[in-house]
């Protein structure tokens, strides 16, 4: 008799351990931009979803220290968009984030869509490519964002040939679904950084136009959604903001909740 | 033996009635035997010094008055009032089973053979000498014939139902003093019905057996039924019931295997259960493709096998190539909707289409089949939300619908027959505010009163119950005790509701375990609601079974497919064509039904229902279905089919110009089979259909004594007779034996 119940304890605490690890708690990380940003009251929430930033440790050293590429905005750009989510949806997130590393080998898959920056910069092993290709055929969504021009795109690409070798990026049309699944998106434009503010103009380096492309399955359903020659991050970032013009930011809000909500639907 | 003790036949005494002949009347007799017991009491009492201890005295005054009992009682003349068949005035109808199974060759003679021998041998005579007999063989009905030469065993078939009434028609205005039946009780219509019982008690005809063949054969292996649902889904997880039978072979093991017009679609290890015992195995298949299935469950014929002719069964199975619409709501985006959508995209033979609420006014619609379908968000008319076979209903407040799309959901399962399944959630279940009525009666648990039933982002491991165990809804993989292990090695859900305790009627087909803890709620909740079915998933966290396991494992698709096919199963269009038998096994006639509904499913009374009858060498006829007075909406039709073969048929019900709806059914004939089957000698049966009826089992062994027997009949011309019993053997051997027991004992005591 006494051994099925020891069985059952460990069972029991094997359970609860595997809950708690195989799902990490919200956690804040240093930023290279933000320190001490404040926490919304919905952060401790138990919510059905949260956007799940893709921390890298390999992305480049544009802007800081190596390591910290990821934090790129992080966090008042989340914040700000969740919150913009939580108000206009019916989706249930809280107002913050959630970091997954990702050389984790489980965390990513408890996260079904997946925010990354600076991907033109970075520089997955094989392990890492290996573990994106596989997350996103078991039905994870990446969103990739404020990368620009040519040299970017090539390094980009290094790296998702390295997940998906054998799948073209395409330019989505403007009848993909993921357009029209809740606002109707034919009408877009670049959305600029907030260099823009300073400069004046809405493309860095030679990304002149705005790129919408994507990597589709084979069942036609949108993997990874590509905004390429455009800073979506900097538009939730500074949206809040007077100086920041607001068809950017509205644009900017449209097209995540878009995204997201295609995510959750295809 | 009992006729030389007591003169007559047992028969005669359980069909006469015992009378006393004597001038006294029976109260004098009574008062005579008790004044001889009291005065014989009083002569021992006075000797009682002389016998010694009172149980002496005792015994040998129970003898005394028994003696004088018995003669008092003789003196009275008893006899037995009977009613007799007037000799060569009466019919006796003398019938023979001429089928194959009476081929069957036991102790070097076969059945045919022994029924003939019996007859020949001085049965025939004897009633010859005592009726008219008219001499019949039976198939699938009766034919007179002269002699028993004439006999050969190879009608494909034996209606002891069809031939009984037949021959009892024939004579209906002659005086029959019986039939008797020579046979194995090999029936193939499923025994001798309730209505040719009633009308032979009618015509007071009894009915005398004698049966012949082994009772259980020595060494057989019989696939005594096999159970399929009669029509299911492309690519479906089918299970087939098979019941085997043997003897001989108990603890042998066999391989049982299912085939498709020769093709194998599974096979399985059989251990063969205990002898004359029905041994019931499960073969799980897939369906396949849309189309016909001929299946055909056989084990191969062991050594020294009596009968390898009953180890094959086949049957027919339509694979519906129509794909069944199930309708989601869903209040709110989430992961459970996404990956239930994509689960489903995998299944070519369901559609799903779905409702989202994206925001608090606007919806967005999937997998619809139309511009406008579904543009106004919930359907508010019957005849749209009807169009779908299932609905699913997730994270929604039951306000959301107004009371009559309520009721309209509530109507989809009860009338319409679909199936509902509800989902947990944030505003699923109580938290939806769906222990309100009308759901409140459909569910098939009683929700909790209270809300904050649901707890996201809290883990819960899952297990199978009994039920699931054997739940084909539940079934990843094809081994029941692989299934069971497999569930419990699931992924943990994201999260659980408390669906409240099920109701009586319900199957728990899952349990879940919050946090690890050993304490269980249900998680999969199934129940028959009206004409359909309704089910409680209490959970919107599945879909990690597809996020945390390998690429290659299909659980989660397995499941949600499972489940939605689960939900459609069994939900009918608006005609339903049925027959009683796929398989028309030396059988001519098919019953065909049709159940037509209109497009708010109500019963269609007023409508044309034509089949169109496809069959072998290009046969083609429309027959027309005619309204069953006894039941609303239901159309039927008797149809024979001219040869052996497969037939399609095609039913179309129309009210006026508009077509109310069709469907296909198919159905085989095949001949020489039947017989192969239940071969042993139904005792059961004959001893049935004889006390039933009057008259009285025998073995073949017997017979001598049936014309003698026969003759105490109520039916036919009869004349009543009375026999006295005072000279029966028995009685002087009692008298003599009450005699010599007096004496042993007054010896023994030396008391004389």
């Amino acid at each position: 008799m006494r051994l099925p119940k020891v069985v059952l304890l460990v069972s029991a605490i094997l359970t609860i351990l595997g809950a708690l690890y195989a799902q990490k708690p919200f956690r804040e990380y240093p930023a290279v931009e933000y320190e001490n940003f404040p926490l919304p009251p919905d952060w401790r929430e138990s919510t059905e979803f949260t956007r799940a930033r893709l921390k890298c440790m390999d992305i480049g050293t544009r802007w800081g220290p190596r390591g910290y590429n990821w934090t790129i905005d992080y966090p008042r750009s989340d914040r700000h968009l969740l919150a913009g989510i939580r108000r206009l949806t019916r989706i249930h997130t809280r107002s913050v984030e959630q970091v997954v590393e990702i050389d984790d080998p489980a965390e990513i898959y408890n996260w079904p869509f997946l925010y990354a920056v600076e991907v033109g910069h970075w520089e997955l092993s094989d392990e890492q490519a290996k573990r994106l290709r596989d997350y996103l055929l078991h039905g994870g969504f990446l969103m990739v964002d404020d990368f620009h021009g040519t040299r970017e795109w090539e390094i980009f690409m290094s790296g998702m040939s390295r997940i998906f070798p054998e799948r073209p990026v395409v330019d989505l049309s403007n009848q993909d679904p993921i357009f029209h699944v809740l606002y109707d998106l034919d009408e877009r434009f670049q959305v600029p950084g907030a260099q823009y503010l300073y400069r004046g103009r809405t493309y860095e380096q030679d990304g002149y136009e705005a790129k919408w492309r994507g990597i589709y399955d084979d069942n036609g359903r949108l993997m990874v959604a590509i905004c390429h020659n455009m800073d979506l991050g900097d538009a939730w970032e500074w949206s809040d903001d007077p100086r920041y013009p607001e068809k950017f930011a509205s644009l900017a809000y449209r097209i995540a909740v878009n995204y997201t909500i295609y995510a959750m639907t295809h | 033996m009992f006729e030389l003790l007591f003169k007559y036949p047992a028969s005669a005494f359980s069909k006469g009635q015992l009378v006393l002949l004597g001038a006294w009347p029976v109260w004098t007799l009574v008062l005579a035997i008790a004044a001889g017991a009291a005065a014989l009491g009083w002569l021992v009492w006075r000797r009682r010094l002389v016998l010694g201890p009172l149980g002496r005295a005792a015994s040998l005054w129970v003898l005394q008055a028994a003696f004088l009992a018995l003669l008092l009682l003789m003196l009275w003349r008893p006899a037995l009032s009977i009613a007799t068949l007037k000799p060569q005035q009466n019919i006796v109808g003398v019938l023979i089973d001429d089928s194959k199974s009476m081929a069957i060759a036991e102790n070097g003679a076969t059945r045919r053979d022994q029924a003939a021998k019996a007859l020949d041998s001085g049965l025939l005579q004897s009633l010859k000498d005592r009726f008219q007999v008219r001499l019949y063989r039976v198939g699938d009905g009766a034919a007179r014939m002269e002699k028993t030469e004439q006999l050969n065993a190879a009608a494909p078939v034996t209606r002891l139902s069809d031939a009984l009434r037949q021959v009892a028609a024939e004579s209906s205005n002659l005086p029959v003093g019986a039939f008797v039946l020579l046979t194995d009780g090999a029936d193939n219509s499923g025994g001798v019905d309730p209505e040719t019982i009633a009308t032979l008690r009618q015509h007071r005809i009894p009915v005398h057996t004698v049966g012949f063949g082994f009772e259980a054969l020595s060494h057989d292996v019989e696939l005594s039924d096999l159970q399929l649902p009669p029509r299911t889904l492309a690519d479906s997880r089918v299970l087939a019931q098979v019941a085997i039978r043997q003897s001989g072979f108990a603890g042998q093991s066999v391989r049982l295997t299912l085939r498709d017009s020769g093709k194998a679609l599974a096979s399985q290890s059989v251990v063969l259960g205990s002898d004359g015992a029905e041994q019931i195995v499960s073969v799980l298949f897939n369906a396949g493709p849309a189309g016909v299935r001929n299946l055909e469950a056989s084990i191969e014929p062991l050594q020294g096998e009596a009968n390898a002719s009953n180890n094959r069964l086949t049957r027919v199975m339509d694979v519906d190539g129509a794909k069944p619409r199930v309708l989601y709501i869903e209040g709110e985006p989430r992961w459970e909707f996404k990956f239930i959508r994509r689960a489903i995209d995998e299944d070519k033979s369901l559609k799903l289409a779905s409702i989202l609420r994206t925001t608090q006014n606007k919806i967005y619609r999937q997998g619809v089949e139309s511009e406008n379908e579904l543009a106004q968000g919930f359907p508010t008319k019957p005849e749209e939300l009807f169009a779908f076979q299932g609905l699913i209903i997730g994270s929604v407040e039951a306000n959301w619908f107004t009371n009559s799309q309520q009721e309209l959901i509530k109507e989809f399962a009860d009338r319409r027959g679909g199936g509902v399944l509800f989902l947990g959630g944030r505003f699923g279940l109580s938290d939806g505010g769906y222990n309100q009525p009308p759901f409140t009666e459909m569910l098939p648990v009683d929700l909790p009163s209270g809300k904050n039933t649901y707890h996201p982002q809290s883990a819960a491991t899952v297990e199978l119950t009994q039920a699931g165990r054997d739940s084909l809804l539940t079934r990843l993989i094809d081994n029941p005790d692989a299934n069971v292990e497999r569930w419990k090695k699931l992924p943990y859900l994201m999260n659980w509701q408390d669906p409240g305790s099920p109701k009586k009627g319900a199957l728990t087909l899952v349990e879940m375990s919050p946090g690890g803890s050993t304490r269980k709620l249900p998680a999969l909740i199934t129940e028959n609601y009206g004409h359909g079915r309704t089910a409680v998933f209490a959970t919107s966290g599945s879909w990690r079974w597809q996020m945390l396991q390998p690429l290659a494992d299909q659980t989660h698709e397995i499941f949600w497919q499972q489940m939605l096919r689960w939900l459609v199963s069994g939900s009918p269009g608006r005609l339903v064509l049925t027959t009683s038998k796929s398989l028309l096994a030396d059988q001519q006639r098919v019953h065909l039904r049709a159940e037509v509904r209109d497009k708010l499913y109500e019963t269609a009374s007023d409508a044309q229902v034509e089949a169109h009858i496809l069959g072998p060498d290009g046969l083609s006829e429309r027959v027309a279905l005619r309204p069953d007075p006894r039941e609303r909406g239901v159309y039927t039709a008797d149809w024979d089919a001219p040869k052996p073969g497969s037939y399609l048929t095609e039913a179309i019900a129309r009210r006026g110009d508009e077509e109310l709806g069709r469907d296909v059914l198919t159905f085989r004939r095949e001949d020489g089979v039947a017989e192969n089957f239940h071969t042993e000698q139904n005792r059961e049966l004959l001893e049935k259909l004889s006390s039933q009826t009057g008259g009285r089992y025998y073995r073949p062994g017997e017979v001598k004594q049936l014309a003698n027997e026969i003759e105490y009949s109520e039916s036919g011309i009869t004349v009543r007779e009375t026999r006295d019993l005072w000279n029966m053997p028995v009685v002087f051997l009692l008298a003599l034996a009450l005699r010599a027991s007096e004496w042993v004992l007054r010896r023994r005591w030396g008391v004389i």
